[in-house]
């Protein structure tokens, strides 16, 4: 979910798609698994709403999200890890197993 | 069964969620299925709800059960079972079965109330804590009232026995009630001073 806000601000649904694109459809969040986790990121400070509401066109009742500066430490921290984790399976592979 | 009609049941079942996580999050929530039912079949969107309520709704409730401050009785109440573990660790003798249950029941409960004690942050003048001093001196009393007896009667019928051994054990009781709530009075006064 912090690697889905990684690309900005979003809405609660956009989320829960943003999140399903991510992981080509294999997680698909219920509304109770979303809103108890944005809940849990806000608390860890993760996370926090913008307050940017009033100005915006579509949906005011809509409530949006986006990555503190610490959250976005930890994305930008897992998403370097992840790189690393598959760059270093990709080079002890045996010639031609990705093929 | 229509959109509007499926969110209306929805937001039914959102009475399952603890009242706090439901005031904060269940508009949101009610509009997310709205959103979601103009995109998938409602079939579809149940399965994946009931599993989503399955396994949400005991964790949002344990979650606000951990999170809600514990209240002075609370505090009292596990201290005194910690007291009735201590009763029988003390009256169990040689019995290694008392001893054991007595040791086990006291740590427990009176590590409960210790965590307890530390939660609790709505503890007021008028709570059963103000007490505490009453719990202790009365006691003491009953403790010297017995040995002041026992001293001047000497030797005591077998029923006469029994009757002091119920005093002994009550003033201890007394007394260490007196103790508890005086801690968590003390812990709670420096919690809310902090």
């Amino acid at each position: 979910m912090v690697l889905a806000l990684l690309g900005g601000e979003l809405h609660g649904y956009a989320v829960m798609t943003r999140v399903a694109e991510l992981s080509d459809g294999s997680v698909r969040m219920g509304p109770g698994t979303l809103y108890g986790t944005l809940n849990r990121l806000v608390d860890d400070g993760l996370i926090e709403e913008t307050t940017d509401r009033v100005a915006r066109d579509d949906n005011e009742r809509r409530r949006y999200y986006q990555l503190t500066g610490a959250g976005r430490e930890v994305a930008v921290a897992e998403v370097v890890r992840l790189q690393k984790l598959v760059h270093r399976v990709v080079e002890h592979l045996p010639g031609g197993a990705l093929a | 069964m229509t959109p509007s009609r499926t969110v209306r049941l929805y937001r039914r079942v959102l009475w399952l969620y603890p009242r706090s996580f439901r005031d904060e999050y269940g508009d949101d929530m009610a509009q997310l299925l709205a959103e979601q039912l103009r995109e998938e079949g409602a079939w579809r969107i149940w399965c994946r709800l009931a599993v989503d309520l399955v396994l949400t709704v005991p964790a949002r409730r344990l979650e606000a059960h951990m999170t809600r401050p514990s209240s002075s009785a609370v505090t009292v109440l596990y201290g005194l079972v910690a007291l009735v573990g201590l009763l029988v660790l003390l009256v169990g003798g040689t019995s290694i079965a008392a001893v054991a249950v007595g040791g086990v029941v006291t740590i427990v409960a009176g590590s409960l109330a210790f965590v307890s004690a530390r939660r609790s942050r709505t503890l007021t003048r008028g709570s059963v804590t103000a007490h505490w001093w009453k719990f202790l001196v009365g006691g003491v009393v009953a403790l010297v009232g017995l040995v002041v007896v026992t001293t001047i009667t000497g030797e005591l019928p077998e029923g006469g026995w029994f009757l002091a051994m119920l005093v002994l054990l009550a003033s201890l009781a007394s007394i260490v009630t007196g103790l508890l709530l005086g801690l968590v009075r003390l812990g709670t006064g420096r919690l809310a001073a902090s």
